[in-house]
């Protein structure tokens, strides 16, 4: 067996927790169940890694079996890195019947005919999601099996999830190389991006819970007893105020979890307006700005910015369109016309 | 050493504080320095930091302190201290009770004089401290390895060193950079060798706006980084950071139009400026970031994080940026 593919069976080993090597390499199903019966989990990882690649040399594994085990981890563990959403597009109304078989064939020999050394796998899982992992090499050059793209493909949607290899150079390839197979004309990257797959399919399939249009409002239940001195007006604008905020913002985020993304980003190019209060001129050229919002959970936090006294509710539609319009990159500069306070964002 | 956050300083102390920075930020006199204090200008202008020898301190994280005034230190003793102080490290490492390094590892101490920063004449020379590494299995062919340093500085810290008596020392900022089981080492050591106290030395929201404005309003050269402030938003279920970056051109020109008191910046246009931030942000987003945390602010000139940690990016500021430095760090002690 190659030392690289001992090297990268070991490493890859090693990535995964203690409790569930076992049963990940039982999917991988690489090695016999009598060959697993004679592994020790109980010991060090490194020893684990170290017996692992010991019965992956007596069954001579290559690097395509080596990169199974790999496929099956992130499969695991998505979110260890980073996607990003791109749609497809087709010019025409032909709907072509999708074919796994012919689409294999097509991306494998686009990448190999460029490149040579290449390194592809295929996993199709029962979503429906067809797992490809790519490593990238040159017509000189051994594939790198560390600097992989992974890509997931709903055969049934026009949406493809990358991550894409931090060899920058090999995304244009293998974007065109996803057209050409799945027989569209062209494809875009939609500026949404997080390290929750599933999310990022939410959004995409638009399956995350909105209650827009089915909303009852309810009572809200407030425990506490006022005190007697307190003017009751002033605590039924209060209640009244906070019941506008609870309702707006479920009319607006929907009651259900909200789908994770870790960031938001906005480069803004807007005029800066002064506050007729504030005494300051008019700058009369677009003001420059980068926003980034990260948070581990987003919108949920995004969410609880108006009930916390932190915003106004509603929200502005820049933050509360990013499921809706299925990205987190927007670049906005001021609406030429009737309404001052709006943007756009192309 | 404990790690406290200090409070807000009185305006009119901080109004202060930006008359001192102004001058040498923007290469003018202006305060105490100015027409009627009498004294020369300070020598403390750009053109008297020797660039070469303060790059070492560009570019890194230095954890601030601020120190009480050192009781009977000599800057002629500079070699016994380095003798006294790697014989303590020594002994603490005897004892089991000092920082983890690899037992075949000597620590070298050094001290040094930093006689360039300085803002006024009666400002002490800063000192530096730097411990490295030489492996004691064969210190001949082993090179030596910085481990950690840290310095002690009075950039124009007359306020102080006026009012203390003979025999006290007045160097009150300290920077270290480095593992911070080295801090307390060093620390204890001068503790108690100069009879000093250290403290960590955090800065306000209120002071990181200064910054803010002082950094946006100085000329710098084109490419420049942008104005970045981060901003925490406390008490939600999910903790949410917003960084809002300004083009450094947009950020000067507001900055311009805000600052209208000739030589001198006042809060007021500190606030307005801030404020004008806030509505362009709050046009957009709805959000108040009033309501938020300043919690870090980096510039061209340098970046500061409410935690007490600074990075220098230019050396033309050096000075500038330790004054205030040196106006938090005595506002602490006093």
């Amino acid at each position: 067996m190659d030392e690289t593919v001992a090297e990268y069976i070991r490493r890859t080993v090693l990535k995964i927790p203690r409790d569930e090597i076992k049963s990940m390499l039982q999917t991988w199903g690489f090695l016999s169940e009598t060959q697993l019966q004679t592994l020790n989990f109980h010991q060090t990882k490194d020893n684990i890694s170290q017996d692992v690649v010991q019965l992956c040399e007596d069954n001579s594994a290559d690097i395509k079996q080596a990169a199974v085990l790999d496929i099956i981890y992130n499969h695991i563990y998505p979110n260890k890195r980073i996607w990003s959403v791109y749609q497809m597009n087709k010019t025409g109304e032909e709907t072509d019947f999708f074919d796994l078989t012919d689409f294999k064939k097509k991306f494998k020999r686009r990448l190999q005919s460029a490149l040579k050394n290449v390194t592809i796998n295929f996993r199709e899982y029962e979503d429906n999601a067809i797992w490809i992992r790519i490593a990238w090499g040159t017509p000189y050059k051994k594939p790198n099996q560390y600097k992989t793209s992974y890509v997931v493909y709903h055969s049934q949607t026009p949406y493809v999830f990358i991550s894409a290899s931090v060899l920058r150079s090999t995304l244009p390839l293998l974007c065109q190389a996803l057209v050409v197979a799945s027989n569209y004309h062209d494809i875009r990257e939609m500026e949404l991006r997080s390290h929750c797959l599933n999310s990022l399919k939410d959004i995409a399939f638009k399956r995350y819970s909105q209650t827009f249009q089915t909303y009852y409002p309810r009572p809200l239940q407030e425990r506490n007893v006022a005190p007697e001195n307190v003017d009751l007006r002033i605590i039924q604008e209060n209640r009244s105020e906070k019941e506008r905020i609870q309702r707006v913002n479920r009319e607006v985020f929907g009651d259900g979890p909200q789908p994770k993304l870790e960031f938001a980003q906005y480069k803004l190019e807007t005029m800066f307006k002064s506050n007729p209060k504030m005494d300051v001129l008019d700058i009369k050229e677009p003001f420059r700005c980068l926003v980034k919002f990260s948070s581990p959970h987003l919108l949920e936090s995004l969410k609880s910015l108006a009930p916390a006294g932190l915003a106004d509710a509603p929200l502005s539609p820049l933050l509360t369109c990013i499921p809706q319009k299925a990205r987190n990159y927007f670049k906005i500069r001021e609406r030429k016309g009737f309404f001052p306070g709006s943007f756009v964002s192309p | 050493m404990e790690s406290e956050a200090r409070t807000l300083p009185s305006a009119g102390r901080l109004s202060g504080a930006a008359r001192l920075s102004r001058g040498p930020l923007f290469g003018r006199a202006h305060g105490r320095f100015g027409p009627g204090s009498g004294g020369p200008l300070p020598p403390c202008s750009q053109e008297n930091a020797d660039p070469q020898k303060t790059a070492f301190l560009l570019r890194k994280q230095w954890a601030l302190y601020s120190v009480t005034p050192l009781y009977k230190f000599s800057s002629g003793k500079l070699r016994e201290y380095a003798r006294l102080l790697g014989a303590f490290i020594a002994a603490e490492r005897h004892k089991g009770l000092a920082v983890q390094v690899g037992v075949d590892l000597d620590i070298q101490v050094t001290f040094s004089s930093l006689p360039d920063l300085k803002g006024s004449e009666q400002d002490h020379a800063a000192m530096l401290v730097q411990l490295s590494s030489r492996s004691s299995v064969s210190p001949k062919n082993s090179e030596e390895k910085l481990m950690w340093s840290g310095w002690f500085c009075c950039v124009s810290g007359d306020d102080l060193s006026e009012n203390v008596p003979e025999d006290f020392t007045c160097l009150p900022l300290f920077l270290a950079n480095g593992a911070e089981s080295y801090v307390a080492i060093v620390g204890s050591w001068f503790q108690k060798t100069f009879d000093c106290r250290f403290r960590r030395l955090a800065i306000s929201p209120l002071n990181l706006t200064w910054m803010a404005a002082m950094w946006t309003g100085c000329k710098v050269e084109k490419n420049a980084s942008a104005t970045e402030l981060v901003f925490s938003v406390p008490c939600l279920p999910q903790p949410l950071d917003i960084s809002y970056a300004i083009h450094p051109e947009d950020a000067k020109a507001l900055w311009d139009t805000v600052q209208k008191t000739p030589g001198e910046i006042t809060q007021e246009e500190v606030d307005l400026f801030m404020d004008c931030l806030y509505s362009h942000f709050h046009r957009h987003f709805k959000i108040h970031l009033s309501a938020t945390k300043l919690v870090k602010v980096s510039t061209a000139i340098a970046s500061a994080h409410c935690d007490g940690i600074i990075k220098f990016l230019q050396s033309k500021y050096l000075i500038g940026v330790l004054m205030l430095l040196t106006e938090l760090a005595i506002s602490q002690i006093q």
